[in-house]
């Protein structure tokens, strides 16, 4: 068997094991996975569609699954990945493995739950009155773009905590403030025609509205947002490359 | 010092390593404490784990590494399973995949050994048709059979060790590193095991070093022991004579 089969072997089972593990002990095990966002999305669109905003189109159920889906995503992946080097220690200290394994399993099985997420909007759309174009053929972009954010932010906040331990409690408090930056569950027009500045201040903002865009709307991506988003993310690429490769070395030595 | 050579059959060399850790006395590591103390002199102390440690190591060799609590046993093995990194300076060169074998090992307390077994044999470079089929047997040499769909948080140290060793014997780690194995385990059937396995040459091939107190395992089955003290080497050679100059060391005969 070659080197890289076998290391996929290995990124797969870690991440099939760390995606299970969330379930176990439960009654209802993966189907929880299909159940979180559903109940989710429902008690939004009962929050905002009946109490604050009284938007009833139905298509504003769609409109907020695909706000709610790809931050889901970034936040799991972030909180999650923050802990990669404490919750793998054990790997660490005892078996030799390439760090970024940990976490390429890792975003691979929060990618697991994005994938289910998305098997259910295709789902869902069946029972809208929803067009689906060949701009679809932009999502995969999109997500890998969305994935790409989820793994580099989680290698630089794993380094960065095994020396700052209350950066936990920085990031959630950060992650509520950026929830309201990105149009999960208010109307993205708003951004255009008055904030068009908080476009750049959060990567998530453009991968959203680029992905309603695709899916919801049957219209090409923004290009100056994927561009952007592009370009944030190979700087992102660049500055926790460098810092993962200056400390992570340091993973099991810190404590 | 280090010997001189190219030898093909070298598994493990570790030329000038040091090793110091920076200990706080109170840690200085959440912001408040940055904040409150970021300005004071730090109560930083450092520690010396290994000094000067120069060493080759022969592929299939069997090492014994003895040596008092705090003497750098551990350091040294987490320094040569690449876990630690040396200060600058130093060099490690190991040949082969390593897997370190203690009571902590590898294990996700919340899966069950069979899991387990699965991780750690993939991560040790089995294939699943190879881990498929070598699985009952590990098992078995574990004596865990009526346990092993069975969280390995409710084991007790002994079933974990006996686990670790099973999975050790099966993998394709080249170089076995084994920290005290049998450091708390009372259980006699595993020492037994672990006796056995040595000596029927399951460990045929694997460069194995044990970490240990146990003088009578390092006479019967090493070939060459270490005595570190303070982080230092400072007998190795035949054991019977490094266990000597051990024992002595402890006003013992």
């Amino acid at each position: 068997m070659r080197d890289s089969d076998n290391r996929i072997q290995r990124i797969w089972i870690l991440a099939k094991h760390d995606f299970l593990q969330r379930y176990y002990g439960s009654s209802l095990g993966v189907i929880w996975a299909f159940l979180n966002p559903i109940f989710r999305l429902a008690i939004y669109y009962f929050v905002f569609a009946f109490l604050i905003f009284k938007n009833r189109d139905p298509d504003f159920v769609l409109y907020l699954y695909l706000g709610v889906m790809p931050w889901t995503f970034f936040a799991e992946s972030t909180k999650r990945g923050m802990k990669v080097f404490n919750n793998k220690r054990y790997l660490i200290e005892n078996i030799q493995i390439a760090k970024y394994d940990l976490f390429i399993a890792h975003i691979v099985s929060v990618a697991f739950a994005l994938a289910f997420n998305m098997a259910i909007y295709f789902i869902f759309r069946l029972f809208f009155d929803v067009e689906l174009t060949l701009h679809v053929l932009w999502l995969p972009w999109l997500l890998l773009n969305l994935i790409c954010v989820g793994f580099l932010a989680s290698i630089t906040l794993s380094t960065i905590f095994l020396f700052i331990r209350d950066l936990d409690h920085v990031w959630d408090i950060l992650l509520m403030a950026m929830f309201w930056t990105v149009p999960i569950i208010w109307d993205q027009r708003v951004i255009f025609d008055h904030y068009s500045f908080m476009l750049y201040i959060n990567p998530l903002t453009g991968i959203v509205i680029n992905i309603r865009e695709v899916l919801l709307y049957g219209r090409h991506p923004v290009y100056d947002l994927l561009l952007y988003d592009l370009a944030f993310t190979l700087i992102l690429a660049a500055g926790s490359l460098l810092i993962f490769k200056r400390y992570a070395k340091y993973a099991a030595e810190l404590r | 010092m280090l010997p001189n050579s190219d030898d093909m059959d070298v598994a493990i060399r570790l030329k000038g390593v040091y090793k110091t850790f920076n200990v706080r006395d109170k840690k200085n590591d959440t912001l408040r404490d940055r904040l409150l103390n970021g300005f004071s002199v730090s109560s930083k102390r450092e520690i010396i784990a290994l000094s000067d440690i120069n060493l080759e190591i022969q592929r299939g060799e069997f090492i014994g590494v003895i040596g008092g609590n705090g003497s750098g046993k551990s350091t040294l093995l987490q320094i040569i399973s690449g876990a630690y990194v040396p200060n600058s300076g130093g060099e490690v060169a190991v040949i082969g995949k390593t897997l370190r074998l203690s009571l902590g090992m590898g294990f996700n307390n919340e899966l069950t050994a069979r899991e387990n077994i699965r991780i750690n044999a993939s991560l040790l470079g089995l294939t699943f048709r190879e881990i498929r089929e070598v699985m009952d047997e590990m098992i078995d040499f574990a004596g865990i059979k009526s346990f092993e769909n069975t969280k390995l948080k409710f084991y007790s140290k002994g079933m974990r060790m006996r686990l670790a060793f099973s999975i050790a014997l099966y993998s394709k780690a080249e170089v076995l590193l084994l920290d005290e194995i049998f450091g708390g385990v009372g259980d006699v059937a595993f020492r037994r095991k672990a006796n056995n396995a040595f000596k029927t040459g399951l460990l045929k091939d694997k460069t194995v070093i044990l970490a240990t107190h146990s003088t009578s395992v390092l006479e019967r089955f090493a070939d060459r022991v270490l005595l570190l003290e303070g982080g230092s080497i400072v007998s190795q050679g035949e054991p019977r004579k490094v266990i000597e100059d051990y024992l002595a060391g402890l006003g013992e005969e």
